[in-house]
């Protein structure tokens, strides 16, 4: 077997495992319970939260554990009063795009706002599912995106108003694995802040990134990054699935989803997934652990198939995620390859692989402009521990062998 | 004469029909016919993940495959005379509609057009053909000739292969009863059967599905969709609460006209139903432990009627009236032995027909009208109507 689809999910590590383990047969109690091993198992989630919390820059207590990234995401959007926004069950607009000389569907801000949007919510069109149909949901407006895949921060700061309460943008796209500038976004939020103060304007501005897919491939620091709310995920850093965490910044204030005993601050009851929590804190520690020599290493098998590959256009060249490769073929139907593939051994996705499941074309595609061929025919390679060198030289001629198929049996039709 | 378009579904039965054509040496090109993609409240439509099954298995066998794409055809054609039919107090039956006017129709119509010879389903039914009886009125032990590769159907090679100017092609019962899906396919056109090979007609399920196993079609392990195929698992009444408007209004019994309960909208309940009825009448009169069924309804007034009479003459009858009456070409039936299925997988029952309504030696259970009744003379469908 060849594992070429990391960012979909990745195998729990031995070592992670052997962590889990006693807490699910030993160490089984519920936190909550008043004799002594049930307060070790809490001293011990508490701890593990602590090291989660610490290879991002935060405390223990900046942090809300989540069913995962989805949950967080969710969770992340309560800093808007819901009570003030209805909620829309009909959105159908289409994606805007720039910089293309295309003309797109693009309404005005008028039309937006009759409709009932609102510049309250502002999110970047090429989000995860698990932000979009939330901030879809609360009335929010998409920022475009450049055709590299970047943010338009010029889009950005027009769009931003004084009524604009929330911005998610994720660090690391989970289809094309652009890596956003968010320093850049901060800094231009720091100024936005400042000059409400000087207007007396007291309205928050908060900065939202989904970080799931980088938290193995970036060294993540809150501060630096200048986010209020970030959401992370054990599943994609060879963890379990079915864990994963909000950092939440003093600013920020949530409001519970679920409803309970009162765990996580209140903001997220239900009792403690014990083994899920250490086995995330062991998972990011070895991940820090691993994350230059992977980096390197990623970055090296990254150009052994750029190189050896062949026909093929590559899709994101640039500000992306080392283990990120997404390729177009053009006239070729992706998902025939991932079949054929299949047959090999070899697993990956296509474009997107949870767009793909939907029979919809990835918004994310469209959204830096490629075409509909395009889009049919792009692959994404996302390399991980899984892999060797070896597999990385096997995988390129199997690749380019059933690419030369393909597009001769397509000659031949 | 040698190329194959085979309707997709990505179930196991299609999946196995592509196989075993290929495996007989035709040129088979593999089609999923999109004809319904929208969710339900509480139900994702699972048409992307049929089509990526459909695909994996052409990908498999190295058969061209294509999408065609029939969603407004099937809305019209199908949704919408479904949903007509029900606002008249009816219950119809879309699949009957649905292999008549797109997969035996628009889908055999473009596979000729594109180049197809024959086109085949997953559907268990054959293909056969008869002599014809110049007397008038008999018929003559049919030659089957359907494609199946099971011993224990008698073959007599491909449909092809046969040529007589006396003998027509008949549409015949599966080998496995249990399966037959000829209650759907009693309405398709003789043109478009004469073209058609049922794969899997000449086999029992089991052996479909292993057949699938040992070829390492992951199809086998698929879980058989039931029902209406867009209307799922969130059945019927959900689907045309999303469509047609309906009013709560009165239960009544039919004798005495007495209020009993109230229902959610008349046109969701059928003549004959005696489950789901929410009767909230005086205890002991209701509560007797008798069942009340569904007898009338009155549309105009909103109006459900029940009874507990099993004598009611919506209820059990001996009569049938057929409307929209189809008899396959050169075929009528004759004589007091035919038989009569009611419902997909229902019994066959034997009845006479005087041209206009079937005639039964014993009271049935009276199916609701807009319902088939689908007839048969031994193995050979002869036809059917539609129950007024």
């Amino acid at each position: 077997m060849i594992y070429l689809d990391h960012a979909a999910a990745t195998p729990v590590s031995k070592k992670v495992l052997e962590a889990m383990e006693p807490y699910f047969l030993k160490d089984f109690f519920n936190p909550s319970a008043a004799y002594l091993p049930a307060k070790k198992v809490a001293h011990d989630y508490e701890k593990a939260k602590g090291v989660i919390a610490h290879a991002i820059g935060a405390k223990a207590s900046d942090l809300i554990i989540t069913a995962g990234a989805t949950e967080a995401n969710n969770l992340a959007f309560t800093v808007i009063n819901t009570r003030e926004y209805p909620s829309f069950s009909e959105r159908s607009l289409a994606p805007v795009v720039t910089g293309l000389g295309r003309s797109v569907f693009s309404p005005s801000e008028n039309m937006l706002l009759e409709r009932g949007y609102s510049s309250r919510i502002l999110y970047l069109i090429t989000e995860h599912d698990s932000v979009r149909r939330v901030a879809e949901q609360y009335g929010g407006i998409a920022i475009k995106v450049l055709p590299s895949g970047l943010i338009d921060l010029d889009d950005l700061q027009n769009k931003i108003t004084d009524e604009t309460k929330l911005i998610s943008v994720s660090l690391a796209n989970n289809e094309l694995g652009t890596i956003q500038p968010m320093a850049e976004i901060a800094g231009i939020i720091k100024k936005i802040k400042l000059d409400r103060m000087k207007r007396g304007i007291k309205t928050q501005l908060l900065l939202h990134s989904d970080a799931s897919q980088a938290l193995n491939l970036l060294d993540i620091n809150v501060a630096r990054l200048g986010v209020d709310l970030l959401t992370i995920n054990a599943a994609k850093i060879y963890g379990p699935k079915g864990v994963g965490a909000l950092y939440v910044s003093h600013e920020a204030k949530l409001k519970p989803l679920t409803l309970g005993g009162g765990q996580e601050n209140g903001l997220r009851s239900g009792t403690e997934n014990v083994p899920g929590v250490i086995g995330f804190a062991k998972a990011i520690e070895l991940t820090k652990e691993h994350l230059n020599g992977n980096r390197k290493k990623y970055a090296s098998w990254r150009k052994i198939l750029l190189s050896e590959l062949t026909d093929y256009e590559l899709v994101n060249k640039k500000h992306i995620l080392d283990n990120f490769i997404v390729l177009c073929y053009n006239g070729i139907d992706a998902e025939r390859l991932v079949f054929l593939l299949e047959e090999q051994g070899v697993y990956v996705a296509t474009g997107a692989a949870c767009a793909a499941s939907k029979g919809i074309k990835s918004h994310v595609l469209k959204a830096i402009g490629l075409s509909d061929e395009q889009i049919a025919g792009s692959l994404r390679l996302t390399l991980g521990e899984t892999n060797t060198e070896e597999q990385i030289h096997q995988v390129t001629q199997i690749i380019n062998k059933i690419i030369k198929n393909e597009y001769s049996r397509i000659k031949k039709n | 004469m040698n190329t194959v378009y085979v309707g997709m579904s990505g179930g196991v039965d299609s999946s196995v029909s592509a196989l075993l054509l290929k495996e007989q040496g035709f040129d088979v090109v593999g089609i999923y016919m999109k004809n319904w993609s929208k969710d339900l409240p509480g139900m994702k439509c699972p048409w992307a993940e049929d089509l990526a099954d459909a695909k994996r298995v052409a990908v498999k066998l190295g058969i061209p495959f294509e999408v065609w794409d029939f969603e407004e055809e099937y809305r019209k054609k199908v949704v919408d005379y479904m949903l007509d039919e029900f606002k008249k107090g009816n219950t119809p039956n879309p699949d009957i509609m649905c292999n008549q006017e797109i997969k035996f129709k628009l889908f055999y119509e473009k596979a000729r057009a594109a180049g197809a010879d024959f086109i085949a389903t997953g559907h268990y039914a054959r293909v056969g053909r008869f002599e014809h009886n110049h007397s008038g009125d008999g018929l003559l032990a049919p030659v089957v000739t359907g494609l199946a590769p099971s011993s224990s159907v008698v073959t007599s090679g491909s449909p092809r292969m046969v040529s007589s100017q006396s003998s027509s092609t008949c549409l015949l019962r599966a080998v496995d009863e249990n399966k037959d899906q000829t209650y759907f396919l009693y309405r398709i056109s003789e043109e478009a059967l004469a073209h058609t090979i049922f794969p899997v007609g000449g086999m029992m399920k089991p052996e479909v599905k292993k057949l699938a196993e040992e070829k390492g079609l992951h199809n086998a392990y698929k879980k058989e969709s039931m029902g209406v195929c867009f209307v799922g698992e969130v059945g019927m009444k959900d689907f045309l609460k999303e469509y047609i408007e309906t009013e709560p209004g009165e239960i009544r019994e039919i004798e005495t006209e007495k209020v009993l309960g109230y229902h959610e909208g008349a046109v969701f309940y059928t003549i004959g139903q005696r489950h789901g009825l929410y009767l909230n009448g005086e205890k002991g009169i209701v509560n007797d432990g008798m069942p009340y069924y569904v007898v009338k309804k009155d549309l105009p007034h909103n109006i459900v009627y029940v009874s507990k009479n099993l004598n009611n003459e919506n209820l059990w009858v001996n009569e049938l009236k057929l409307e929209k009456i189809f008899f396959r070409s050169g075929l009528r039936p004759v004589g007091p032995s035919i038989l009569v299925r009611l419902r997909h997988r229902a019994p066959l029952i034997p009845a006479r027909f005087d041209g206009k309504k079937l005639i039964f030696a014993e009271k049935i259970k009276r199916p609701a009208s807009g319902q088939s009744a689908v007839i048969y003379k031994d193995e050979i469908c002869l036809g059917g109507g539609i129950i007024a």
